[in-house]
């Protein structure tokens, strides 16, 4: 079975390359690309109009199972993510119990492929101690050997510098990365939005900046002590951009990612008590936009995640001071990118999908993000029109999360396709006059 | 759609003087031993989630002196400590056909978010830290009675300022009505950017009182000091106590007042609460007024949306 996804405009970064042509699949993998491709197709894809570009690896995902299935399931976030372009989530270890032990690794893996799963791949992240106490560091290599592709204690990080000294040092020697969610908790305890002026106006317990760049720099100067590969997930403040560029000068091995609510939203959007727009960290003013706006221009920023944080609408419907951090974000991400920075000429479409799925890859070393014939498992693609228009609602997702600060929100550009070996969706809105079968 | 009264940030002048001139007839009527009961009698819910005898006392003379009926519903006996969600307890007092609530959470947010399902009238009694609405018009109907009126006025807001509900509520309204706002009190206690909050801040207590027609103390919570804000309540006393010898500095009638309940000898001194310049029994009184006024406002609307046939 070949099939010919014909005269699209191919956005590699593995290659550097952007060009209109034809991207030739036989069975699961990509055989052949370029301006012109030889041989027949049983299948012919028009991509006119389109973008054929690597499926998207999310670095930040909570597919919520096990245990808070009434949340998420592997199957509903794995559909949600081919929905959204993705053909590989990273989800996080903060799962009940947590990702702490080689057998829930193999758990979710198992059910990630799973037939009736959305034919997606699963790149679990372990937790770093167990029980994501913070105390004792968990078993990192056996987590390793049973697939987990980084460790983090996520929205609980470790507060005590010595512990994640030593969990650096473990990590440097299995060459495991850490993702670190930087929070200093004796600052931000209690916390529910952004200190400034719309705590002040609200009444409502601040989360200082600080709590966030203290425990950047804490960190990264660990990182460059020790030599272990550190990836600081959802950056919100100037300030943190500003200390990642000076940790990466000194050359600390450290990354970098922002999510789209932190380049898009302001503490402003609260309005009245909106539990949908609080996150965490949370959002913060027009300033630390536009700071975050050019440490992605300028590269400082590597990766752009989703940060997919499904809750039931029961526990949104909630005072805010009460309400949980985060939105669920999966089919958002790549359309909010696109209209907010591809768009308006921040990012090339290159660098788009550099951000999105070539750079994920690289730092936690998946096999993904390239168009190189062969060069990954299955073929793994991302079909886009870039200009349709197309609003956001929370109760026409794959997602069991409806809970998402983009409900209503207006975006350009969509995945009208994704393909993870086989096609694993397709947009309604995609034309069926599109696909062809050749006469022999 | 129903009318409520969540927050006076929300409120125009005009709205504020139509409160305030209704709870002044209504205290008038009171007063003169006249009749104040309304045509149509209401349920009304008193749905608190902390525990306030005055303000639910206040609310339920408001209401019998309309001759609403009231339903007391405590947090601490509440379904909500068996796990029912905030907006479940609503709908249920909704079908229970109460017709107007008045609520108290520790959440900010809390009643605005309970507006939106309870389907009539809400009313804020205080939400965390954000407002306590009828606490302001009280206040505000005091300051009038005493001084003729808000316009103009130097009002110096004392304390903590950051955790208190009473004093953004005060300042919103006051400053919207012409008055000047100060907020006095440790850098500590101040949010930590106010720049939005309608008031100039002020961290020595005399110079913030200095030529004030109204110093306003607030309660100072004793577990600010294990939350570290606090040296110790006897620095605070030194620094921050509203003392006779602190009028001084203002204006030689200016008005004391206290939302309570008192810590005598810490945010104000004894001899200062009972003296000449205090008006914290009125403000007490007054409470009443504000909340016949407000219950009869919130109907009010109502009563349009009906088409004026209600």
């Amino acid at each position: 079975m070949r099939t010919l996804l014909r005269n699209g405009r191919i956005l590699d970064p593995s290659q550097d390359l952007d060009m209109v042509g034809n991207v030739l699949l036989e069975d699961a993998q990509i055989i052949e690309l370029g301006p012109e491709t030889s041989g027949d197709a049983d299948r012919v894809i028009d991509c006119s109009g389109l973008w054929i570009a690597p499926g998207l690896v999310d670095m930040h995902t909570h597919l919520r199972e096990p245990g808070q299935e009434h949340r998420e399931t592997i199957r509903s976030g794995t559909m949600a993510g081919a929905a959204g372009g993705y053909t590989n989530l990273c989800c996080m270890p903060n799962t009940s119990p947590p990702l702490d032990n080689p057998a829930l690794v193999d758990f979710i893996l198992d059910r990630a492929a799973s037939p009736d799963s959305g034919g997606i791949f699963v790149a679990p992240v372990g937790a770093l101690t167990v029980g994501q106490e913070g105390e004792q560091l968990s078993d990192m290599a056996a987590l390793k050997r049973a697939g987990v592709v980084a460790v983090s204690d996520e929205g609980n990080p470790i507060q005590n510098a010595r512990v994640m000294m030593r969990a650096m040092e473990t990590c440097l020697q299995i060459d495991l990365p850490i993702m670190a969610h930087c929070e200093e908790k004796s600052l931000s305890e209690g916390g529910c939005i952004n200190e400034g002026t719309m705590s002040a106006l609200l009444g409502l317990p601040g989360i200082p900046r600080t709590a966030e760049e203290i425990a950047v720099m804490r960190n990264g100067l660990l990182s460059l002590n020790t030599g272990c590969r550190l990836h600081v997930m959802r950056v919100s403040t100037w300030g943190t951009i500003e200390i990642i560029g000076r940790l990466k000068d000194l050359g600390a091995p450290v990354t970098c990612d922002v999510c789209p609510h932190h380049f898009i939203l302001t503490e402003e959007e609260i309005g009245e008590f909106n539990p949908h727009f609080k996150t965490s960290p949370p959002l913060r003013t027009q300033v630390d936009l536009d700071i975050v706006m050019q440490g992605l221009a300028g590269g400082v920023i590597d990766a752009i995640a989703s940060d997919h944080s499904p809750y039931a609408s029961h526990e949104v419907s909630v005072p805010i001071e009460e309400a949980p951090f985060g939105g669920a974000a999966l089919e958002t991400t790549l359309g909010a990118t696109l209209t907010y920075l591809t768009h308006p000429g921040v990012l090339s479409p290159l660098q788009t999908f550099r951000k999105l799925s070539t750079t994920p890859t690289e730092i936690l070393r998946l096999d993904a993000g390239t168009l190189r014939p062969a060069a990954t498992a299955v073929a793994q693609i991302v079909l886009v029109d870039p200009n349709v228009e197309w609003s956001f609602d929370p109760q026409r997702t794959f997602s069991r999360g409806k809970n998402s600060p983009f409900a209503g929100a207006e975006f350009r550009g969509k995945v009208v396709m994704t393909m993870c070996g086989v096609e694993v969706y397709r947009d309604p809105l995609f034309d069926e006059s599109r696909f062809a079968t050749p006469v022999a | 759609m129903s009318r409520h009264l969540l927050a006076i940030r929300q409120l125009e002048p005009t709205e504020i003087r139509e409160l305030l001139n209704l709870a002044r007839d209504f205290k008038k009527r009171v007063v003169a031993g006249q009749d104040t009961t309304v045509k149509t009698r209401r349920a009304i819910g008193l749905l608190l989630f902390e525990n306030s005898t005055r303000t639910r006392v206040s609310f339920e003379q408001a209401a019998s002196y309309l001759g609403h009926r009231t339903v007391n519903f405590s947090g601490a006996g509440s379904s909500m400590r068996k796990g029912e969600t905030l907006k479940d307890t609503i709908l249920t007092l909704r079908f229970e056909r109460l017709e107007a609530l008045v609520m108290r959470h520790p959440a900010a947010g809390a009643a605005a978010l309970a507006a939106k399902d309870f389907g009539s009238p809400v009313i804020n009694a205080g939400d965390g830290q954000h407002e306590h609405p009828t606490q302001a018009l009280g206040d505000a109907l005091t300051i009038m009675e005493r001084k003729g009126g808000l316009d103009g006025l130097v009002v110096a807001i004392v304390g903590d300022v950051n955790h208190s509900r009473v004093a953004r509520s005060n300042a919103w309204l006051l400053t919207k009505m012409g008055a000047e706002v100060r907020f006095v009190g440790p850098r500590t206690l101040m949010p930590s950017n106010p720049a939005k909050l309608p008031g100039s801040v002020y961290y020595d207590l005399r110079t913030g009182v200095a030529d004030a027609d109204v110093i306003m103390c607030l309660r100072l919570q004793r577990e600010r000091m294990d939350d570290g804000l606090l040296t110790s309540v006897g620095e605070y006393r030194r620094q921050y106590q509203v003392t006779r010898s602190v009028l001084r500095s203002a204006n030689q009638d200016v008005l004391v007042m206290h939302p309570g309940p008192l810590n005598r000898g810490v945010e104000i001194d004894d001899s200062t609460a009972d003296g000449a310049n205090s008006a914290i029994a009125d403000q007490v009184s007054n409470g009443i007024f504000v909340r016949m006024a407000a219950l009869h406002w919130v109907f009010e609307e109502a009563k349009v949306a009906a088409g004026g046939k209600a």
